[in-house]
């Protein structure tokens, strides 16, 4: 029989397309609540550009690249729950004990996933530039290209929040705080320009600002602008791949034998008495 | 017989709990293994061990000839966990379960949807591949997570209390399969508290008590050292009977009952009655209970 890391890696990514697949409500939820905002929204952020001198993008600029930067965020909280379902499921001690590698194991996790973040950036965008006209000016590849690095960034982040979180209900609340912190301080949803001074100062340190700076980039300034929005994406990317590698190989996911499951306190034999060694 | 699994002397502790103190264990091919021991007596730890999840501080563990701890990616290909908790995707189909676990090991599409097919109808599960696995009963899961441990053939299968909550037709399903592993060839550890099984897999018995095997052979001569009973039914109160005095025997009179307890309790019923030929009028019944894995367990671990 051989036993091929490629007959392993397609099966873990189409497992993991299946499981995307089987529960496919949050992902859509984050695209449609995106196409709402950005009609809703398009507006409002037009008008703001009369007030923030000069003007950082047009009001579908704005709504398109502000939402599809929030929704992603918000989506990043999909990728980690798939990866920490691993671990509630007690599928992930399964997979270390498999043949495959971590590396292998977090790539056909990943690849699937990354799969569907590039398309929620795809839709929102495309929904922006059929009914608004959307025209980036750097052309629609470095608007490809700034959708590819931000989806790798943010599947990147799951991957290190997923790390973190204990439990789904933790991921949850620590996603979504964790999202709109970001949004906000990145200036998704109010032009940094609009933000109080103190948070302005501190708009760089979300992945969010660099996200915008990028799309800003590719929709109104030019490619020439592209490499540092992009360079600083891969280094918060950086920072999640580091947390999962160091972490996720390490003692959170390799947890120790817990000492009794109920299924075994049901099934002492009678007259047993448990002893702890 | 070659050892297909050969532990010798492991180590583990975790913190101030010591899970393995000198483990030892040779499991051959073709050869079933029933592992039994108190909840933290080693066991699932060694399982985990045996597949890479633990490594062991102390001690040598080889699969087939191969060092785990050395030969990790040659060992793991030729064993199949099937761990104590349930540990399947709850939203995925159970043929989608199958097919991870099959490709996960290298089986080519074609070759795991015919291993599929097969283990299916072994374990009746021919009926629910389409199901999602949180829509299946606790049988059918358990028999689903037995089958993601044999789909690839392994030649040392760790079978880690793999009928818990199983009604019966489940279990049979699942024990014809493990009998049938075992006769391919395969190395099979078979961790369970329901002794019985051992007897249905005519497996031999390991105990395991505080990280170590306090008990390794065939049933029959593990038992042979057990005491079992005779109860001896009058129909008045139990006369004072002349019981050879020494070794481990036993005396009980409770009503109009009398319990002996010996290792071989039948063979010491006949000269006691002989000797008293004035009783037998008054016997109603004799019933003879000789020892059973579940009296080799207690008589082990009661120390």
């Amino acid at each position: 029989m051989r036993r091929l890391p490629g007959i392993r890696l397609t099966a873990e990514v189409r497992h993991q397309s299946a499981l995307i697949a089987r529960d496919p409500g949050p992902m859509i939820g984050y695209v449609v609540m995106g196409l709402l905002l950005i009609t809703v929204l398009r507006p409002l952020y037009a008008a703001l550009g009369h007030l923030v001198q000069p003007a950082p993008l047009s009001g579908i600029d704005q709504a398109a690249a502000g939402m599809a930067v929030m929704f992603s965020l918000f989506a990043l909280k999909v990728g980690a729950a798939h990866v920490l379902n691993e671990r509630t499921w007690h599928t992930w001690d399964r997979l270390r004990a498999s043949p495959a590698g971590f590396g292998e194991i977090l790539a056909g996790k990943a690849l699937p996933i990354f799969g569907a973040l590039v398309v929620q950036q795809a839709i929102l965008f495309g929904f922006s530039a059929a009914v608004f006209g959307l025209r980036p000016s750097a052309g629609w590849w470095a608007l490809a290209l700034c959708a590819v690095v931000w989806s790798a960034c943010v599947l990147l982040l799951g991957f290190g929040a997923s790390t973190l979180a204990r439990s789904p209900a933790q991921l949850g609340a620590g996603g979504d705080v964790f999202a709109l912190l970001t949004t906000v301080l990145g200036g998704s949803l109010v032009p940094v320009a609009l933000l109080p001074g103190w948070l302005q100062h501190l708009a760089p340190a979300s992945p969010g600002y660099w996200a915008l700076d990028a799309y800003r980039s590719a929709l109104v300034a030019g490619p020439a602008q592209l490499g540092r929005p992009l360079a600083m994406l891969g280094v918060f990317g950086l920072i999640g791949a580091g947390l999962a590698c160091l972490i996720g190989s390490g003692r959170r996911f390799a947890l120790p034998p817990r000492a009794r499951s109920r299924d075994e306190r049901s099934r002492c034999v009678p007259g047993d008495r448990p002893t702890r060694t | 017989m070659t050892g297909a699994l050969e532990a010798v002397g492991l180590r583990k502790r975790f913190g101030a709990t010591t899970a393995l103190a000198g483990f030892d264990l040779d499991v051959g091919a073709g050869e079933i293994v029933g592992l039994v021991g108190h909840n933290g007596a080693g066991k699932t730890t060694f399982a985990r061990a045996a597949v890479g999840l633990v490594t062991p501080d102390n001690g040598m563990l080889r699969i087939e000839g191969f060092d785990v701890a050395r030969h990790s990616k040659r060992t793991r290909p030729l064993v199949g966990l099937a761990p104590q908790e349930l540990a399947l995707y709850p939203t995925a189909t159970a043929r989608q379960n199958l097919h991870i676990f099959a490709g996960l090991y290298g089986l080519r599409r074609r070759e795991a949807q015919r291993r599929i097919a097969q283990l299916a109808d072994d374990l009746v599960l021919t009926d629910i591949l389409e199901r999602r696995v949180r829509e299946l009963s606790g049988g059918q899961q358990r028999r689903l997570q037995a089958a993601t441990a044999m789909v690839h053939r392994p030649s040392v299968l760790l079978l880690d209390e793999p009928t818990v909550g199983a009604d019966p037709i489940t279990r049979d399903a699942l024990l014809t399969v493990v009998r049938s592993a075992a006769r391919q060839g395969a190395a099979v550890v078979y961790t369970t508290h329901y002794l019985p099984e051992l007897d249905a897999l005519e497996a031999t018995v390991a105990v395991a008590d505080r990280g170590q095997i306090v008990a390794r052979g065939e049933r029959a001569s593990l038992l042979a050292a057990v005491p079992g009973r005779a109860v001896v039914e009058f129909d008045c109160a139990p006369p004072a009977l002349a019981v050879p005095a020494g070794g481990s025997v036993d005396v009980c009179a409770v009503d109009r009952r009398l319990t002996i307890t010996a290792p071989d309790p039948g063979a010491m019923l006949v000269p006691i009655l002989a000797a008293h030929p004035d009783v037998a009028a008054h016997l109603q019944t004799i019933e003879l209970h000789p020892p059973t894995l579940d009296d080799l367990y207690r008589h082990l671990l009661r120390t």
